[in-house]
């Protein structure tokens, strides 16, 4: 039978199949302990933790867009009256 | 802003990483799949669960891999012992029904599969090759031919006579210290010669240019 950490591989690499990156993330960390010397492995989940990172701080500047534009709405509306 | 699409740039980058080595690996990663689906099966056979649909519609699925030679002899392993494990929780129960039938007879199917494969031990080593000096020097002579050439059509491109381009290319031998440049300068020194040139002048930067790059070399 697979160990827990061949297991979490497996389904990391699924879930990056799946464009699951936060799923990948998880069972990257499940993993880690006994793939930390394999070269690939670390490779693998590095980059995903990166993009990972440059998705969250996307989701900022996404953030301030929405919130500029809902005022710029917001002062329109009062013109219109 | 500019940070904005720096990094949505290299979000895209690492979403096509990612996905590039997923690829790759497509193959691999559908047998490896399916080992795992079968693992989970018979984790739940040993936890005493009913699998027979489950073990059903997982031999449906990957029944191909019997016909096409997909498994390598380590995952043929593997899938054996599982199924060997999952066999074991379906004999358990004594009561014969058609369905249980049949998915025995599956299990004996790809059990044969595992036992048809031999187990063997592949010594690999590279081809033997040998030196062959006078072939590389002809291909490297070669190869220098044609960098000569483009060099010269890159300099001979915008130029009206070859005083011109020979000049261009003994610069290009003295301050870039470049081997091509300094030989194809030789050739044209030489072809002017043949012609009745004078080329005493050139002939001086050609030795000067060949001193720079003895003093690249002697740097190295």
């Amino acid at each position: 039978m697979f160990n827990q950490a061949e297991k979490a591989y497996c389904e990391a690499l699924l879930a990056l199949r799946n464009k699951d990156y936060r799923k990948a993330s998880d069972c990257f960390d499940e993993a880690l302990p006994q793939y930390m010397n394999n070269k690939e492995f670390v490779l693998l989940m590095e980059t995903n933790r990166l993009l990972l990172a440059v998705k969250d701080r996307l989701a900022k500047y996404e953030n301030e867009e929405i919130e500029i534009m809902e005022a710029f709405a917001h002062g329109k509306e009062t013109k219109l009256l | 802003m500019s940070e904005y699409f720096t990094l949505k740039s290299l979000e895209g980058l690492l979403e096509e990483f990612l996905a590039g080595v997923v690829k790759v690996k497509q193959n691999r990663l559908s047998v490896l799949d399916g080992i795992n689906r079968l693992d989970d099966i018979s984790r739940m056979s040993s936890d005493g669960h009913n699998i027979n649909e489950a073990i059903g519609e997982w031999f449906a699925e990957h029944n191909q891999w019997l016909d096409k030679s997909v498994l390598k002899d380590i995952e043929i392993g593997r899938i054996g012992n599982l199924l060997e494990n999952i066999s074991f929780g379906i004999s358990k129960d004594k009561i014969s029904t058609p369905e249980k039938r049949k998915l025995a007879s599956e299990i004996d199917r790809w059990n044969n599969l595992a036992e048809k494969t031999p187990k063997k031990v592949v010594l690999k080593r590279h081809g033997e090759t040998t030196e062959n000096p006078a072939a590389n020097t002809i291909t490297m002579y070669d190869n220098h031919l044609e960098r000569a050439l483009n060099l010269f059509k890159d300099k001979a491109g915008d130029k009206k006579h070859i005083l011109s381009v020979l000049d261009d290319s003994l610069k290009s031998a003295f301050t870039q210290k470049n081997k091509d440049a300094l030989l194809l300068s030789g050739y044209i020194i030489y072809y002017l010669k043949l012609d009745g040139y004078l080329v005493d002048p050139y002939v001086k930067r050609l030795k000067e240019a060949e001193q720079m790059l003895k003093g690249k070399k002697a740097d190295v």
